[in-house]
């Protein structure tokens, strides 16, 4: 029965209050463990076409008389379009149609980071398009530009009021704490550059506008769009059947959307807006840099007994402010823990989502934090780090956590650290290191999808959710086929299409496969009992295979529909792991190998081992870029963006991928919904950090409290641990006379 | 803008060579370079290596595996770039690359580009040169470039034979070239003396696909002398007369690392040549 509720709805970290229409999730939990299908390692089903270059992704998309739009951008950090004339590019060869600020949604006046869009301009050719820009006659005013985190905290420019927990008395812990250990973490700006590129292309059909975009979420852009353009929803029909990633950056239409519905409006024709990788680097989004000032108190037993955080986004222009603080209140079992965190409002590009936002930066000040404490007290980070546990979340218990059986399954790879370490020489420094992992990713209502079987005993699920490149298609085939009882070939999904399916999730927060996943067998459980209801009408057994009972149906086919039912109330819900990591460090040039990462997560039942674990391998590899060789560089003076392209920004390359072992606790949540799956795109990048400057610590005994973790970064902890070093020793010298 | 593809050296008119592509193409999407006609020199310059004397049209990727050629030189090509544009770049090409300053490739208007100031030097320098960077602090980004300053190379152009440190100038304030080759003239051969030992290592963000942020050529020729030859510690390839001639150097804030790695890297290289 359809069931309306108030409810608290969780995406990335925020949490907002809404209605939902729930229907009940009667179905009974399947048994741990691999099952017919579920469970059991599955190939891509689009394998073949991805590779054959023949799944048609929105970069791919050429309509007849599709026009190119390029977009004007804010040279300056901070400028008003005082006057601007499109005139002169109107004129010349090739220009249909040209916008102003305040012609298109997000085409502003005031720019307020260098790479802002003001204006745009449609052309037969890309490049007649670009021309065009420069003919742009545009008088700019150039305004304050504020780059400074620490000065836009100074003069309270935030992007919302700063966000304050308190639980506890941290003063009186802080006070009465044994050991008590402080430091500054600082992590840099970092960007998604997507393989695809941000883009759509827009079309009207009659009255009706078809967007082809590149995006994590088509339900949001139908509504964005249908709003911006003050258009009913089912007026605007978005696809996106392959997708070029994302990892955050496109959960929302943005500007070159808007652009080109707008051009597309004007012109008649079809009109296609595709970042370049140049505008990728400087106005697509980026994960924000953050100044973290931590704190932390123990008793001599290694029990924490307060935490303290300051953490400072570096926002930009817009944006929201992540929770930073998340991992501090969340990871361990600690009654005073005080946070504040400041959302700075800059004039830099504005901060998107970005796989685990906050927590890949809070866990790196974090759970270095608990080894330096660690380090402090002689005791072993996996035991302290045991010592700690937290069973519930703050007073709430978790609908399921087994992070104790990670740590278990992590003591085989910990202990390789006695014969690694043995292997250093005086050039070669080894080590190994640990991080905890806690994120969110159980998803939520409300997300629909229907089942289709025919008298060929083949089934099809359909539903408008979008597969951002993680596997989502062939997970939820699985799920079908496991409760239809059918092989895993005789499954379709049709995804990709606003207009053709009920609603879907948004594939942002590791909420896909727990949002979609229990709809998918939802629906396909409902098919299945009415084919039960026809073998039994026949005189067959109920469980009699699917194509027996229905291959007298012809062109009738069976339809089951499926919703995804609510999440437990009173409980929390999240995803756990740990990530042992090796390193090497050669100490004289400050080379940093990453040689084996040993991942251990608990995120439920795992429907796909192999998407598993190349979701797992993803994260570990633009962890390991985020860690020691990516950053966006601006120039301190004018705010402008330097790496603007894949030579200056350096994402790593296949050879800097370690060794990588993928493990899974693979236990379903049974509280959460009839598949008991969380998500896994998030969680395998938190903990890739910490872990690695944790076994960096452990190799040298440099404290890199910094990211990117650079050869000039690790040739200036080495030099700050030897001088450490030797002042130990003067101060030690006269006792051992 | 026009392409032609002269067949003799004796044709060549004027217009912006282009041989690889993998600089030449980039720089003038960025409008950094800018070209009426462009001339294809692929049917011009040798390509191929004989007897000590290598072709400048000969690619990196060939050289890397050649074993006819000393070590430095087929480790710097090795070292260099990705294996797509080795296939494509050319070893005289290589040698007359542009910095990968950002200020520079994003058109600030630098001393290098003809302006007043270095904006790194004020600026985001932390990839930038340790030695001879008064007046511009780019980086010479050529590991090829540095190899053979080492090896003691010798060039033929279309015009005359040089030292391969010749071709390079620092740039000042009447004349902002980094190169000495004159509009037209085109690198035909790269000779090499012979060498007994040799040996190129170069340190990068990631383990491939970087340009150095230091690169060390270490050479000890047949006549005993070492020599060596650094790259992405100046705005042209470095002579190094030892490594004690690093107490010389000059960094700026964000580059002083930079000297105790070119140190290590110097003492490694010239360990390898035995």
């Amino acid at each position: 029965m359809a069931r309306l509720i108030r409810t608290e709805k969780e995406v990335e970290g925020r949490f907002e209050e809404v209605w939902l229409v729930v229907e009940e999730d009667p179905l009974e939990q399947w048994p741990a463990g691999p099952l017919a299908v579920v469970g059991r390692p599955a190939p891509r089903k689009d394998a073949a076409e991805r590779v054959r270059g023949q799944a048609r992704y929105t970069a791919d998309v050429r309509l007849p008389g599709m026009l190119h739009a390029a977009v004007l951008r804010s040279p300056y950090a901070h400028a008003r379009v005082r006057r601007i004339d499109l005139a002169p590019a109107l004129a010349l060869p090739g220009v249909r149609g040209a916008l102003g600020p305040g012609e298109a949604h997000e085409l502003e006046e005031e720019a307020g980071f260098q790479g802002a869009p003001v204006a745009a301009v449609a052309a037969d050719t890309f490049a007649q398009a670009r021309a065009a820009l420069d003919a742009i006659d545009v008088e700019w005013e150039e305004l304050e530009a504020v780059l400074d985190p620490e000065e836009a905290v100074r003069r309270a420019l935030f992007t919302g009021e700063p966000r304050r927990h308190e639980r506890g008395d941290v003063d009186r812990a802080l006070a009465e704490a044994d050991v008590v250990v402080e430091a500054t973490y600082r992590t840099q700006t970092v960007l998604h550059n997507s393989l695809e590129t941000h883009q759509a292309t827009c079309e009207w059909v009659g009255d009706t506008l078809h967007v082809y975009i590149s995006t994590q979420f088509i339900w949001g852009v139908r509504e964005e769009i249908a709003e911006a353009l003050a258009l009913p929803q089912d007026k605007v029909r978005v696809v996106c059947e392959f997708m070029g990633g994302g990892f955050g950056s496109k959960n929302s239409p943005d500007e070159y959307t808007f652009v080109a519905a707008e051009l597309a409006k004007r012109t008649g024709r079809p009109v296609r807006c595709a970042l370049t990788r140049r505008e990728e680097h400087t106005s697509a989004g980026n994960r924000n840099s953050t100044i973290q000032r931590l704190r932390v108190g123990a008793r001599s037993d290694g029990t924490i007994v307060a935490l303290e955080g300051e953490f400072t986004n570096s926002v930009g222009w817009s944006g929201w402010n992540s929770s930073t603080e998340g991992p501090m209140r969340m990871l361990y079992a600690c009654d005073n823990v005080r946070t504040v965190t400041y959302g700075a409002r800059l004039n830099t590009p504005p901060m998107k989502a970005f796989r685990a936002p906050g927590f890949v930066e809070g866990t790196f000040g974090l759970e270095c934090l608990v080894d330096e404490l660690a380090a402090k007290l002689d005791l072993d980070p996996l035991e302290l780090r045991r010592l700690n546990y937290a069973h519930s979340n703050e007073g709430t218990p978790f609908s399921s956590k087994n992070l104790e059986e990670c740590y278990r399954l992590a003591e085989s790879h910990w202990e390789r650290r006695h014969a690694l370490r043995a292997r250093s020489d005086a050039t070669w420094k080894r080590g190994v290191g640990m991080a905890s992992q806690i994120w969110y990713g159980g998803g939520g209502p409300p997300s629909y999808a229907w089942a289709r079987v025919g008298s060929d005993g083949r089934a099809t699920i359909v539903t408008a959710m979008q597969d951002i490149g993680t596997g989502t298609r062939t997970a939820m085939a699985q799920i079908a086929a496991e409760e239809l009882r059918l092989p895993l070939d005789r499954v379709e999904v049709s995804l990709g299409d606003s207009a053709r399916g009920p609603y879907a999730t948004l594939s942002a927060g590791s909420s896909t496969t727990p949002s979609m996943g229990p709809a998918v067998r939802a629906a396909a459980a409902d098919a299945r009992e009415q084919i039960e209801d026809l073998a039994e009408q026949r005189g067959l057994p109920r469980d009699a295979p699917v194509e027996e009972v229905v291959d007298l149906l012809e062109d009738a086919q069976i339809v089951g529909k499926g919703a995804r039912g609510p999440n437990p109330t009173g409980m929390s819900v999240l995803t756990f792991g740990v990530h042992v990591v090796e390193v090497a460090v050669d100490v004289e040039t400050g080379e940093v190998r990453v040689e084996r990462v040993a991942a251990i997560h608990d995120v439920g039942r795992i429907v796909n081992p192999l998407g598993a674990s190349s979701q797992v391998e993803g994260g570990i590899i633009q962890g390991v870029g985020h860690t020691l060789s990516e950053q966006r560089l601006l120039d301190p003076e004018t705010g402008g963006i330097l790496t603007t392209s894949l030579d200056a920004y350096r994402m790593p390359t296949i050879a800097d991928v370690p060794e990588i072992v993928c493990e899974f606790v693979d236990r379903p949540d049974e509280h959460l919904t009839n598949l008991g799956a969380k998500g896994l795109g998030e969680p395998p990048i938190i903990p890739v950090a910490a872990a690695i400057a944790n076994a960096i610590r452990d190799a040298t005994g440099a404290e890199v409290r910094e990211l990117p973790i650079s050869r000039e970064e690790m040739l200036r902890a080495l030099r700050e641990a030897e001088e450490r070093a030797r002042e130990r020793e003067k101060r030690g010298a006269p006792a051992a006379v | 803008m026009e392409l032609l593809r002269p067949s003799s050296v004796e044709e060549l008119d004027g217009g912006v060579f282009l041989h690889g592509g993998t600089e030449v193409v980039p720089l003038l999407r960025e409008g950094l370079l800018r070209a009426e006609t462009l001339v294809d020199v692929r049917g011009l310059v040798p390509r191929g290596v004989r007897e000590g004397v290598i072709g400048a049209g000969t690619t990196l990727g060939e050289l890397e595996v050649e074993p006819a050629i000393p070590a430095a030189l087929r480790e710097a090509c090795r070292l260099a770039a990705s294996p797509q544009l080795r296939n494509m770049s050319s070893l005289g090409g290589n040698l007359l690359q542009a910095t990968r300053c950002w200020y520079w490739r994003l058109g600030y208007p630098c001393r290098l580009h003809g302006g007043d100031r270095c904006h790194a030097r004020d600026g985001e320098h932390r990839e930038h040169a340790i030695l001879a960077n008064g007046f511009c602090a780019s980086a010479h980004p050529s590991d090829v470039a540095a190899a053979l300053a080492a090896l003691g190379a010798r060039l033929r152009t279309t015009r005359r034979q040089l030292g391969v440190e010749e071709l390079y100038r620092l740039p000042d304030e009447g004349d902002r070239r980094t190169t000495t080759l004159e509009p037209g003239e085109l690198i035909l051969e790269v000779e090499l003396p012979p060498v007994e030992a040799s040996a190129y290592l170069k340190a990068m963000d990631r383990k491939r696909w970087s340009f150095p942020q230091v690169g060390v050529a270490a050479a000890r020729l047949a006549d005993g002398s070492t020599r060596l030859a650094l790259a992405g510690v100046a705005p042209i390839p470095w002579r190094l007369d030892g490594i004690e001639a690093l107490e010389a150097a000059t960094p700026l804030p964000r580059t002083e690392w930079k000297v105790p790695l070119a140190r290590a890297l110097v003492r490694r290289a010239l360990a390898e040549l035995g």
